[in-house]
């Protein structure tokens, strides 16, 4: 293979890395800001619960870490943080890069629904202060999915650079 | 007909405070209780549990006309209140606009006092038109048959209500395509409907021509065929095979009672009606169905209020007070 297509697979790494705490971030920013704006309508009449709303509005915050996470993880295993000098294919770039495209994707999604799920919560202790307890349940389901999209990004990226594979990939 | 969440961020403010406000809607047996109290101060302690509480104060003196007074300044404080929160003030406007349409009739009579807050038309505009300088009357009211034939100048002023309620109609129909909702479009549709057999039927029993509405409710989009009908059936009790639809079941309800007002039972229940179907609009987190629901909710809580209360004080039967309290938000 020739140094071109190695400088390709390398770079679709980095973009694969970009993209997965990008949208991540995106997400967190947008869910967050869902949460808020519902929040901020609740303190205006009630500010005595702004303890309460506290962590639903955090909850969506958690995604922009897991891209992170992700992020980091691409780029420490394929050589950009660290100083190791593995062979990147085009085939194991084109992987790293769907890789983190695909956990940005999973972020990105639960992190506006967590922050819709967590508004509706806000609604509700909003009504009912005493269902504070049940209300973060809610908004908790759809981290569920956040998280296992982490594992299966951190799982994926081990595996893709474990020796034989980078040598199955070219 | 389940409302869409799609604006989460726009509407997340308003319908946050109304999270918390509506937590402070009455139950039904709230306003039984307030029907057996026996004296009026007792009732002006309890209602310092409720919206009102910022607007009287035990042991002060209040007649019965400022009473009636306070009810429709609360709705109209908290409705303007949401009004300046919401990203667009059309499901808002919906339940104000009836004000500009009662200042607008007292205006066109010449009269110069406006006594209710404006909501699109300005004191400025009203002042006017009273003043006989009609260039910025609005639309809906120069697309009247009587306005373009030149017909309304001199005209008898109850024929001049209706000239303003086919106005009325037609600023709601406008407003409710705008907010490109469907309950809130089906809502006002058969708020329409009915607005027009009630004051249909009114006219009736007041013995108003009812020719007069044909030519003075029209035009209303999509609703003169139900007028020229209604107008052509003298007997009442036809009326249900042209009105159709849910709102004519209700009618037909309404007429099996003997020997009572048909037009005001079919006033509540039809209200009733309309009321719990807007209130799927209360599930949505955020949204203007949710704003348009709890104004609803809001709306019948004060007509409650009033009712009982005005009720009470001018000792009307408790019973009666009773069977006509409204479907409550809770």
């Amino acid at each position: 293979m020739s140094p071109e297509w190695i400088e390709i697979g390398r770079g679709l790494c980095y973009g694969g890395a970009g993209l997965a705490f990008g949208l991540a971030g995106a997400g967190s920013a947008w869910g967050i800001s869902i949460a808020v704006h519902q929040c901020a309508g609740v303190l205006r009449e009630k500010p005595e619960l702004f303890g309460r709303m506290l962590v639903m509005i955090a909850l969506p915050g958690t995604q922009g870490f897991y891209g992170f996470i992700a992020a980091i993880l691409i780029m420490t295993q394929t050589g950009l943080i660290g100083g190791s000098s593995i062979k990147i294919s085009l085939g194991t770039g084109l992987a790293m890069f769907f890789v983190g495209l695909g956990c940005g994707i999973a972020q990105l999604m639960s992190a506006i629904k967590q922050g819709e799920a967590s508004a509706a919560g806000i609604s509700l202790i909003a009504r009912r202060p005493e269902s504070a307890g049940r209300a973060i349940l809610f908004p908790a389901f759809v981290e569920t999915y956040a998280v296992v999209g982490l594992l299966a990004t951190v799982l994926f990226i081990i595996f893709l650079t474990q020796p034989v594979v980078l040598k199955f990939l070219g | 007909m389940i409302p869409k969440i799609n604006n989460f961020a726009k509407w997340g403010f308003v319908c946050g405070r109304i999270s918390v406000l509506e937590a402070t809607f009455l139950p039904k047996e709230f306003f039984l209780n307030l029907i057996n109290q026996e004296r009026i101060d007792d009732i002006i302690v309890i209602l310092q549990d409720t919206y009102l509480k910022d607007y009287i104060s035990p042991g002060a003196m209040w007649l019965s006309e400022e009473f009636g007074n306070i009810f429709d300044r609360c709705f109209n404080d908290i409705a303007f209140s949401l009004r300046s929160d919401c990203p667009s003030p059309l499901p808002v406007d919906l339940f104000l606009i009836q004000n500009d349409y009662l200042n607008l009739a007292s205006a066109i009579k010449d009269k110069t006092d406006f006594v209710f807050p404006p909501c699109l038309f300005s004191y400025d505009m009203l002042s006017a038109i009273a003043q006989k300088d009609y260039a910025d009357l609005p639309k809906t009211f120069k697309e009247s048959y009587a306005w373009q034939t030149g017909e309304i100048l001199g005209i008898n002023p109850a024929l001049l209500d209706i000239i303003v309620d086919g106005a009325y109609l037609r600023h709601l129909l406008l407003i409710s395509d705008e907010t490109k909702s469907e309950l809130i479009k089906k809502y006002i549709r058969l708020r329409i409907t009915s607005y027009i057999i009630i004051a249909m039927g009114r006219g009736m029993d007041k013995g108003i021509p009812m020719k007069h509405y044909q030519q003075y409710l029209s035009p209303i989009p999509g609703y003169d065929h139900l007028i020229d009908e209604l107008a052509v059936t003298p007997n009442i009790e036809n009326w249900r095979g042209i009105i159709g639809g849910e709102i004519g079941d209700i009618f037909f309800e309404c007429a099996e009672y003997e020997e009572v007002d048909h037009i005001s039972i079919f006033e509540f229940r039809v209200n009733n009606f309309l009321s719990n179907m807007a209130h799927i609009g209360a599930y949505q987190t955020a949204g203007p169905e949710r704003v348009f629901a709890f104004l609803l909710g809001l709306l019948n809580e004060m007509q409650n209020l009033k009712l009982v209360v005005m009720g009470r004080i001018n000792n009307i039967d408790r019973d009666f007070l009773k069977a006509r309290i409204r479907d409550c938000y809770v």
